[in-house]
Parts: C-alpha cells; structure tokens; sequence
C-alpha cells in the first residue's frame, strides 16, 4: 500500500476551548479525489483549512509524503503542494487572469506580454478555455474557477481542495468541472472536496469520508455507500443526548397567515420559493449550506431585493409588500435578527442603552427630533433585567459582553419595536451553552404571546426542538413540510439533499 | 386626490409592466393547514353515481342530487325520493323537514314543509341564471348563490375565462316569497352559509370567502389556493368549504393574456382549454396535468394541478384547521360539497362523480399521527 500524500493524525483544533475538530484521522492517498460529507458545523471547513495553511492544529500531526509538517499560513501549505479552491474564490475582479495567475510571483523586469504568452500556453497545457487576458470580473462562476485550478496546478499543487465547488455552478458548467476533476486526477493530482450534494460525491469521489460534529465518522470507498448509509452516518446523533433534549410533544395551533410568500425569486439564490408563516407557532427553517433560507428572508425584511422583473409577491397580513430598506419593514413589524451580529447586529463601541436606543429610532422613523439619554437609559434597564444580559451596566460596551450576551442584545434591539413577526437567524450561533437555553425559553414566549417567529438554523437538533413547524429548504426553495410531531432528522436531513 | 389617482395608474402601469403587485403571477402554497395528503384519496366510496350535484343533510342522513333525481342515502344504498323533469344544480333541506331545490340554475324551488311549493325566479328584478347553493339561513329565510348572470350553470369555466363579475347573493323569505340582493357584482359566488348575524359567501373567482351582513363586509379568508365552492356547517363548531379545483400559474398567466383568452375560447373546445376543470386525464390533448423532472440523480413528480380534490375544515372563525386533499394523480376530483352527519363526512367529487365517506375522528388521528 503507498504512502499517503497527505495525512492528518489525531488532528484536533479548538477555538475557546471548543473543538471544531475533534481527533480526526484522515488520509488522502495519491491521485485519489476524496469527498468530505458532513452537516453543517461539522467540521468540514476547519479540517481542509488545517491542510491549506489557514489555522494551525491545537494537537495532533500532519504529514505529508509521510513527513511531519506544519504549515501556518496558506502561502506555506502551498509550498508544500496543498492549495485550496475557496467557495467565494480568491481571484483578483479587476486583475486579468493572466495576472491573478502570475500574482505573487512576478518579477522585478515583469513584461505583460510575456505574462500573456505564459498563461496562454500553460491554459492550453490544461486544456482550459479561459482567455488570459480576459478580466476576472467579467467572467461566469466556471471560469472563474478554471482560474482557481489553474493557479493552483501553476503553484505545483500535490493537493487541491475544493469548498463546495459546484455550489454556484449551471449544470452544464458541474458536467465541465467534473471532468477537470477527472483530468486532474489522471495527472496525479489528489483532490479533496466538501459538498452538500451526495449525489456528487457519489459520482466522482473514490473515497468519502463522513465527520460529525467535529469527529471522524467513517472512510469508504464510494461503492460501500449508498444514499440512506450517507445520511444516516451524517445524522446519527443521539438526540436525547443533545444540549436541546426532547422532541416536541405537543405544538402550538396556527394562528391567521401573517406572511406569505408566492414565487419569489432572488437572483440564482432564492428560486421560486413559496411558504406561510402563523401568528402563535415557531416555524423552523432548515437546509444545508446554499438552500436560500437567509436570502428569502432579508428579501421579506428588506435587507436584499428580489428581482426586479417577475420577483414574486411577499404578502404581510394579505398585503403586497415590497421593502427597500430595512426600516419599512420594521415599521410595518418586520425584524430580522441577523446571523451574523458582529457586523450586521450592533455597534461593538456603543454601549448597550445606545444600541437599544437605534432599535427603537429605527421603528420611530424621522419622528423623534430630540433624543433623551434617560429614555436610552430606561429601555435598557427595562430590557437587561427581561432578558437576563449579564453586563456591569447599561453603559458597558457591547464588545466588552459575552457571545450569548451579544446576541441577547441584537435581539432586545429588534423587540423593542414591538414586532409581529420575528425572523432569527441562526439564533444560537456562537452562543454559549446556557444562553441558547435563555434564547430559546425567549423564542417560545414570543410564540405563546402570539407573535409570528420564523427560526432559520443549521443545526438540526435546534430547529426540532424549537419548532412547531419545521421547512425544509433546498436549491431556493421549500421543498418540504414537517409538524415538529412527524419529524425525525433522517426525514429532514433527506429532503434537504434529496 | 388628483395626484394619488396618477400614482395609482401609474403604479398600475408599472406593475403590469414590471410583473408585480396585481399583476405578478403568482399562487399561494398549499401549506400550514392546507398541507397536502391524500386522505380524500383514500376516502371511502359510498356509491358512483350518474351526475351528482350537490350533497343535503337534515342531521340524521344525507340526501344527494343526482341529475333530475334527489336520492336519500340509507346505509350505503341510495334511494330515490323523487323525480324532476329539470336538473337539480343546487339542494338543501329546510328546518321545517322540507328541502330547497334549484333547478338548471334557474329557478328555486320549496318542497314539502310548510312552505311547500314557494318558488323563485328573479331577484331584484334580474332573472336568475346559474343558481349553484342553497342554505338555510335564520328566520326561516334561504340563502341562495346566483353565480352569473350570462353564463348558465355548466359553463362556469366560460365565466372564469371570461372575468365573469356578475355573481351574487340573495336572501329568500319563505314566508312571504320576498328575495332581497344582498351583495352583488361578485366574481363567482358559489355556496353561502350563516356565521352567527353574518352571512359568508365564496367567491370563486377571487379565491376568498367574503363576510356580508351584520354591517361588516371583508375577507373571512383571503387568497386560497384553489377555487372554492359551496360552505356548510361542521358539527362542533366551525364551517367545511369545500375547493373545486387548485390555482396554477399557468392558468393565472392565461388569465392575464386577453388575447390569447379569447382566441383559446373562439377556436378550442372547452374541455381542452387551459382552465381548472372538475376532473382530467382523459386524453393527451388535455394541457398538461403531471410530469416530472429529475434533480440530482432522483426523478421527482412535478405536477401542475388542472384538477384536485380539496375540503378544508375551518374554524368559528374562518380559520384552516386542517385540510384533506387527492392530489394531482388522484382520482376524487371536483369537490363541489362536503356535509358532516353521524361523525362521517360526506363528501361530493363530481369529477370522479363519486360520493365519499371520511370518518372524521379517524381522519383527524391520521392526519396527528
């Protein structure tokens, strides 16, 4: 048996004392392409990056051609062979490709015209048709990510991986990229690539290896699997034995349809997606990595725009509604509350009063002409105390405050303009243990007093916990309808990748 | 005033152009309450009957139309209790023990009871054309649907193609033969029934049920999936309405295009035009009724309703509670009654021109578990 080309030993890496990787052995053998599966929050992303240089392991060994190595950055790990194909690729728009080819290993007397030459005959070697003079920008996902490959094989890559690679591709563009894939291969090239569609791993990979929640759960050869093993071995926690205990054994009544979507579309995101929301019920939205689930979403809070012809209809109270700013929305009784609070859900310098204090002037629009610290003042205090934030004070610094204290802060803001309908967005991403208990006793009050609450999560254990009514959404759309009684994860987790 | 007239044309022209507001082509999700399954599917077939119409319930059996004949439903066998020389197109049975009966849309009809042999004809000087409800309302009055005032009862497709608005309501007096117009210009009125002091009526056309009476006017439940047609009272509390066909986008679209419309109704038979119908399959001229699509390897029926079989129960107040469904390869088709007696809920598909019977505890179970 040869040595592997690439091989992780006991691999772990925590961030705060939290494994993300949890002793994964993993090995990639010469001129195999090798598919990692797994949920989201797996593990998936933090192993690959391990390999590509992007963080470094808190323990455990990596090898490559059986020698210990230890990159600490990309440019290292690229030196050793292994390069990585971003999801979002790393091109430079406004650089030609011959440029963001070459990019990095230009010389002192660079002559553009041979740079041209250089890509031109190396773009030939590879049997890509990408103009080298062409400017990133204007090129399709495909192309784009020829250009990706391209580099990478430039830089000598042992090792390519790719995140999600066919994510944003057509199906005529994957048919394409397969059979780079394939050609890669027959040069000697190993590949590893993450992906959410089964039905590709099963295609093209030799081997697929399966993590859960951070551990190593099986390595087989592709014709050892079957859709329903893949499934089961990505799923297969035991549910009592999660942070979120029982499933439901009673759900709530629906209520008047206080939102309905018909037909929206949203670029290549959202596609044709049509659902209701109930006043009284927590509706669950799940779907892995690229379903549409956010997108719909910041569409109906006006957060993005839908398309500008033909984009669907989104109906609060049986009302056309079309938001360009969030701020109509949130008069209307629209929040959401964003998934990514760090950028979108607070000001990190402003102190808690002050960021409650915006919530409540963004729903009171221009009306407010004089501002009233002692009304900042009382709103925090009110809403400290309701919601438990564990802070020195009304006027501590959000930044100074705990993840789940962050979060319990984005959500005051967005309650204290007395919303209808409430839209979280992975709600208990980054939240300590005790806080997501907090967040979820706060998500069922709201339901029980009425309100609409759409509750978007990756995490399969918390949307069937918390939901009454759970979505499935895959490719754009809703695909599928479960009561919180009839859903099991495999159920769930099939139509997400079915 | 001026300047909001402008914006409202100007918004109009806009929307059209852009596919938005009014005119976006759009059709509400069967979901929530309306989740589809196939419990209608697999209802019961009580008898096949000839060309059944509407269904009547004292509270202690059912009594069901069948072309000129009115049948009693007696165990699982259908008996006749009379014949008419006319088509019966709406039927119910009055308090008094008599029943009310329309026929071929035209004329209402009291027989038996006190007020045997009361009959209408016209309302608020209008003729009738396609009456297709009938239901007691209190008082001893009768409420009764007039679909549209061009087009007869059985080329209902004929209104929806051509916008039809002439619907209305009308309220009988048995006693003194009187008939008001309670509402009028409606886009299909098909089936009525009492709420308390209001009246609900379905319109068709508009996807909704609309409230009347009491001095109130409004939506109960606005923008359904399909057509729906007649309501009747559900034993603990709350209504049955029933859905005749699901909404598409096709048909929306067609809808829309004028021209197109009236070219498809000059030069197409109607049984193939691109309109709901009662039921379908019958040939491969029909616009088409299933397909499928293959995504990732896995074949996956896609399926544009022409036809569909739909009863919703909803609450006291106008709420979906749940809902039973035969969906796109179903057979129980055009469901245009649904009356609740002995626990059982009967219900009409005249597509498949099939009486069925749900025993709606046992529904109810499946539909929890």
């Amino acid at each position: 048996m040869s040595t592997p080309i690439l091989e992780l030993r006991q691999a772990t890496k925590k961030y705060a004392g939290v494994p993300a990787i949890d002793a994964v052995d993993f090995a990639l053998m010469p001129a195999e392409i090798h598919a990692l599966v797994g949920e989201n929050g797996a593990g998936k992303s933090t192993l690959t990056k391990v390999m590509a240089g992007v963080v470094t392991l808190t323990s455990g060994q990596m090898l490559i051609e059986g020698k210990e190595v230890n990159p600490r950055t990309p440019s290292e790990a690229r030196q050793l062979g292994v390069a990585m194909v971003f999801q979002e690729n790393s091109l430079v728009p406004t650089m030609t490709v011959a440029q963001n080819l070459f990019l990095g290993q230009e010389h002192f007397f660079n002559r553009l015209r041979g740079i041209y030459i250089a890509a031109q005959q190396f773009l030939q070697s590879l049997n890509f048709d990408v103009a080298p003079t062409a400017t990133v920008s204007l090129l399709g996902a495909a192309k784009k990510q020829m250009v990706e490959i391209a580099r990478a094989v430039l830089h000598n890559a042992k090792v390519i991986i790719f995140d999600e690679p066919t994510a944003s591709l057509t199906p005529e563009e994957k048919k394409y990229f397969y059979d780079l894939v394939l050609d890669l291969k027959k040069r000697g090239v190993s590949i590893i690539f993450i992906s959410h569609a089964l039905e590709e791993a099963l295609q093209i990979a030799d081997r697929i290896t399966i993590l859960r929640d951070g551990k190593h759960v099986v390595t087989d050869l592709k014709q050892n699997f079957d859709r329903a093993r893949i499934v089961q071995a990505m799923v297969g926690r035991d549910l009592s034995q999660t942070l979120y205990g029982q499933r439901k054994a009673t759900v709530r009544p629906a209520g008047r349809r206080v939102l309905s979507i018909q037909n929206l579309r949203m670029a290549t995101m959202v596609k044709n997606n049509s659902l209701s929301i109930f006043a009284g019920q927590v509706t669950g939205i799940f779907g892995l990595v690229g379903a549409g689930r956010t997108e719909t979403f910041k569409v109906v809070a006006g957060v993005i725009k839908r398309d500008f012809f033909h984009g669907g209809e989104v109906l609060f109270h049986d009302r056309p509604v079309r938001y360009l700013v969030p701020a109509s929305a949130v008069r209307d009784g629209i929040v959401y509350v964003t998934e990514d609070r760090k950028i979108e859900g607070f000001f990190e310098t402003m102190s808690i009063a002050q960021n409650l204090y915006m919530g409540l002037l963004a729903k009171l629009g221009g009306k407010r002409a004089i501002l009233f610290n002692s009304e900042a003042d009382r709103l925090a205090e009110k809403w400290i105390t309701a919601l438990n934030i564990r802070a020195t004070g009304k006027d501590a610094k959000v930044v100074e405050l705990s993840g789940g204290n962050q979060q319990k802060v984005v959500i005051a803001k967005s309650l204290v303009q007395e919303p209808e309908l409430i839209i979280f967005d992975e709600p208990t991403r980054g939240v300590d243990v005790g806080a997501i208990a907090e967040i979820h006793q706060l998500i069922n009050k709201l339901a029980d007093e009425g309100k609409a609450i759409v509750v978007i999560s990756s995490y399969l254990p918390e949307v069937m916990a918390i939901s009454d009514r759970i979505l499935v959404s895959r490719q754009g759309k809703v695909v599928e309808e479960y009561s919180a009684l009839e859903a099991t994860e495999e159920k769930i987790m099939y139509a997400a990748v079915h | 005033m001026e300047a909001a007239a402008v914006i409202a044309v100007l918004r109009d022209f806009t929307d059209r152009v852009l596919g938005r507001g009014e005119a976006a082509i759009t059709v509400p999700p069967f979901d929530g309450a309306l989740k589809p399954n196939q419990l209608l599917e697999g209802a019961a077939v009580v008898a096949q009957l000839d060309a059944p119409d509407d269904l009547a319930t004292n509270g202690r059996s059912v009594f069901v139309s069948d072309g000129p004949r009115l049948l009693h439903l007696d165990g699982s066998a259908l008996n006749e209790v009379q014949r008419f020389d006319r088509t019966i197109t709406a039927l119910t049975c009055l308090p008094d023990g008599g029943f009310a009966v329309a026929f071929q849309g035209r004329e209402i009809c009291i027989q038996g009871g006190k007020h045997d042999g009361t009959r209408w004809s016209d309302a608020a000087g209008k003729p009738f054309c396609a009456v297709n409800a009938l239901s007691p309302a209190p008082n001893g009055k009768l409420l009764a649907t007039d679909g549209s005032a061009t087009q007869p009862y059985d080329k209902w497709s004929h209104d929806l193609m051509g916008l039809g608005r002439t619907g209305r309501i009308l309220e009988l007096d048995c006693s003194t033969g009187a008939a008001r117009e309670v509402a009028a210009g409606l886009s299909y009125a098909f089936g009525a029934c009492s709420a308390g002091e209001e009246i609900w009526v379905c319109e068709s056309w508009r996807h909704r049920l609309l409230r009347c009476g009491a001095g109130r006017s409004g939506a109960v439940l606005d923008r359904l999936p399909g057509y729906p047609s007649r309501i009747t009272a559900a034993a603990g509390g709350g209504f049955w309405l029933s859905v005749f066909a699901a909404r598409t986008q096709l048909v929306e679209f067609v809808l829309r295009e004028t021209a197109f419309r009236k070219r498809m109704m000059a030069e197409i038979e109607p049984e193939y035009w691109i309109a709901p119908t009662l039921s379908s399959g019958r040939t491969f001229l029909e616009p088409m009724q299933g397909a499928h699509i293959k995504t990732m390897g896995i074949l996956k029926p896609w399926a544009p309703p022409r036809s569909y079989g739909l009863v919703i129960r909803l609450s006291p107040e106008g709420l979906p509670r749940y809902s039973f469904h035969s969906r796109v390869d179903g057979k129980n088709h055009g469901v245009v009654a649904a009356v609740e007696c002995g626990g059982n809920l009967f219900v009409l598909a005249k597509g498949s021109r099939r009486l069925l019977r749900l025993d709606i505890a046992d529904a109810e179970r499946r539909l929890l578990a």
